[in-house]
């Protein structure tokens, strides 16, 4: 029909890397299972101790990173809104479901319900400062939300529901496949199909007529208004999305934790979703996942082999990662490849006879 | 012929300037009518005034007999008012294609299907090709709006406002910045769209020879207020202009 729009490719070829990340990641506890533990298949299924009962659990936390950063980099890098509060979406999520199970001894799919109004309600709550402020202001008053919601948790008197310092503890998982401890395997399965579907979702979204809209409020918010965009409307759905899914990776984080302290909602684990996006490439979305992966191997792996001065390391690796990867790795990894289909396109021409390039 | 647009006592004071002072102006529909006057005459506070992007002190804007004084600036568009801006006002890492492709969406309803590929709404990606062909960037569709020259830039501008093919375009100032021998090329353009599709154009322009050439009529603002109106041979005789305005730009040039 069109020239300029790209040919639509089967859906197995367009998807094949997904799929073949699916497959890689479920294979992963049995390959380590089989070459690390030396163990069988059984032994991931049974959930017994060893390595790839480990390091399923730290791929679990890589998956709940995942499906924090995404949020963000749909806020951020998506639709270019500068929030510093962005843990209280993760915390929310996280204590409201705790909470429910606990205190209240909801059903897991009430605490659910109630996980979603919760969510949605913050994101209006968000919505509301949106109105009046913008850019860096924006961000200053997220941040001071974030605060505000940060100490009401560890205050003494909310102590029988929020634990106040120490956090929430003891909440049992009310089902079987949410529960980390006896069901590990299980666990992982969850955890990886929600961090798919919200990729999958999330690619979606930013190619959908509204995703298109989001890009516009990043470059030019103003030129989207008198285009006839009524920006408020697309940001306030920006906010909704990302709240759900920064819950959702808080429910998860409670089921997956023993503990779930009040440091999610402080401001260090804003700026870990700023690092994880960085590193994954801003507004790329796929970088969300890739971000999620190195900044907590990096992060568990150094600590592991040099304690003390990991955090010093860390540090360091970020430095290079931005001196050399200046758009993160998927950002700098497309923006290379575009050049490479160029080069292979002026080689093409040149050496098919007959046709000489016009400039 | 009938007015399309009109302004009664349009008033707008910033502090103690009065940057508009109530003008009243009609537009007749299909004229291509230009507003000229020194620098700080209002003219770009009164664009702002009729399209929504500021809200006057007093006075009323009437588009086809509906008052629009208060409609935010992100609705007149909905009402066929299109608007460019002095200063290129584009969306720089997108492509031209999806800078158009955006202006076509934002008059559809389906803004808001979240899950669904923006490529299936197929209306907006062939008005895109159409306009695109029509102000001559077909060739440069894939893009980034930022690198294109500034000449072009301008062109995607006015293909931006013609996406949604509204009534009035409102062009402030769609030469600033090109080089001498391109502003012909886009006033031609804009000519040209103006008798196809027998659309309304207001014009603030500096360059004098093209005003004289193109316009039906001009209105000449000076220190806010409306200092004479009438046909192009009119305008260059009326001797208050001359005074206020002309003379004044004759005189530079001859002293230079």
């Amino acid at each position: 029909m069109t020239t300029l729009t790209p040919t639509p490719q089967s859906w197995l070829r367009r998807r094949r890397g997904l799929l073949a990340m699916v497959a890689l990641l479920i294979a992963f506890p049995f390959l380590v299972s089989i070459i690390v533990d030396g163990q069988g298949l059984g032994a991931v299924i049974a959930n017994d101790q060893g390595n790839a009962r480990f390091l399923q659990g730290l791929a679990i936390e890589i998956f709940i990173l995942a499906i924090y950063a995404l949020s963000y980099d749909l806020i951020l890098g998506v639709t270019g809104l500068l929030s510093f509060g962005h843990a209280m979406f993760f915390a929310v999520g996280a204590y409201t479901f705790g909470i429910m199970l606990k205190t209240h001894e909801m059903q897991w799919v009430a605490a659910l319900v109630v996980v979603l109004i919760a969510a949605i309600l913050q994101a209006f709550l968000f919505g509301v400062v949106l109105v009046r402020v913008k850019g860096i202001a924006f961000a200053l008053v997220t941040l001071g939300l974030a605060s505000v919601f940060w100490i009401v948790i560890q205050s003494s008197d909310l102590q029988q529901w929020a634990g106040a310092e120490i956090g929430l503890q003891g909440v049992r998982a009310p089902v079987w496949f949410l529960d980390t401890t006896n069901e590990r395997f299980a666990f992982y399965l969850v955890t990886m199909t929600l961090m798919i579907l919200c990729y999958v979702l999330y690619l979606r979204i930013i190619d959908s007529p509204s995703g298109k809209v989001f890009h516009a409020i990043r470059e030019n918010e103003d030129r989207a208004l008198m285009l006839g965009y009524n920006t408020f409307w697309f940001k306030l759905l920006v906010l909704v999305i990302a709240s759900v899914t920064a819950s959702l990776g808080g429910v998860l984080h409670t089921m997956h934790q023993p503990i779930v302290t009040p440091n999610i909602a402080g401001l260090g684990f804003t700026v870990t979703a700023l690092l994880i996006i960085l590193i994954g490439g801003v507004g790329t979305i796929t970088g969300a996942l890739v971000g999620a992966a190195v900044y907590r191997l990096l992060q568990f792996y150094l600590d592991r082999w040099f304690g003390a001065a990991s955090e010093l390391l860390i540090g360091l690796a970020y430095v290079v990662l931005v001196l050399y990867l200046p758009y993160g790795i998927v950002g700098t990894w497309r923006a290379k490849a575009a050049k490479r289909k160029e080069g292979w396109e002026r080689l093409r021409t040149l050496l098919s006879p007959g046709e000489r390039p016009t400039s | 012929m009938s007015v399309i647009l009109e302004t009664q006592n349009l008033r707008r004071e910033f502090g103690a300037l009065v940057a508009v002072d109530d003008v009243s102006m009609e537009i007749e529909e299909g004229s291509l009518h230009s507003i000229i006057g020194p620098n700080g005459a209002g003219k770009t506070t009164f664009f702002n005034l009729v399209s929504g992007t500021l809200k006057p002190t007093a006075g009323r804007v009437l588009y086809k007999g509906e008052d629009i004084t208060q409609l935010p600036m992100h609705r007149t568009i909905h009402k066929g008012i299109g608007r460019s801006f002095q200063i290129t006002n584009i969306f720089p890492n997108l492509t031209v294609f999806e800078n158009v492709r955006l202006a076509c969406q934002a008059l559809g309803s389906d803004s808001f299907r979240v899950f669904r590929s923006h490529l299936k709404s197929t209306a907006y990606l062939e008005r895109a090709e159409e306009v695109l062909a029509e102000v001559g960037l077909s060739d440069r569709a894939l893009t980034l709006a930022r690198t294109l020259p500034h000449g072009d830039q301008r062109k995607l501008e006015l293909g931006m406002i013609l996406a949604p093919d509204p009534d009035v375009l409102m062009l402030d100032e769609p030469t600033a910045g090109m080089a001498a021998e391109q502003v012909p090329e886009l006033m031609e353009l804009v000519q040209s769209i103006q008798e196809a599709g027998d659309k309304t154009v207001v014009l603030v322009e500096h360059n004098m020879n093209v005003v004289m050439s193109v316009s039906d009529r001009i209105t000449v603002m000076h220190q806010g207020a409306r200092l004479a109106e009438g046909a192009p041979a009119e305008i260059s005789a009326d001797e208050r202009v001359q005074t206020a305005y002309l003379g004044a730009l004759y005189e530079d040039r001859g002293g230079s």
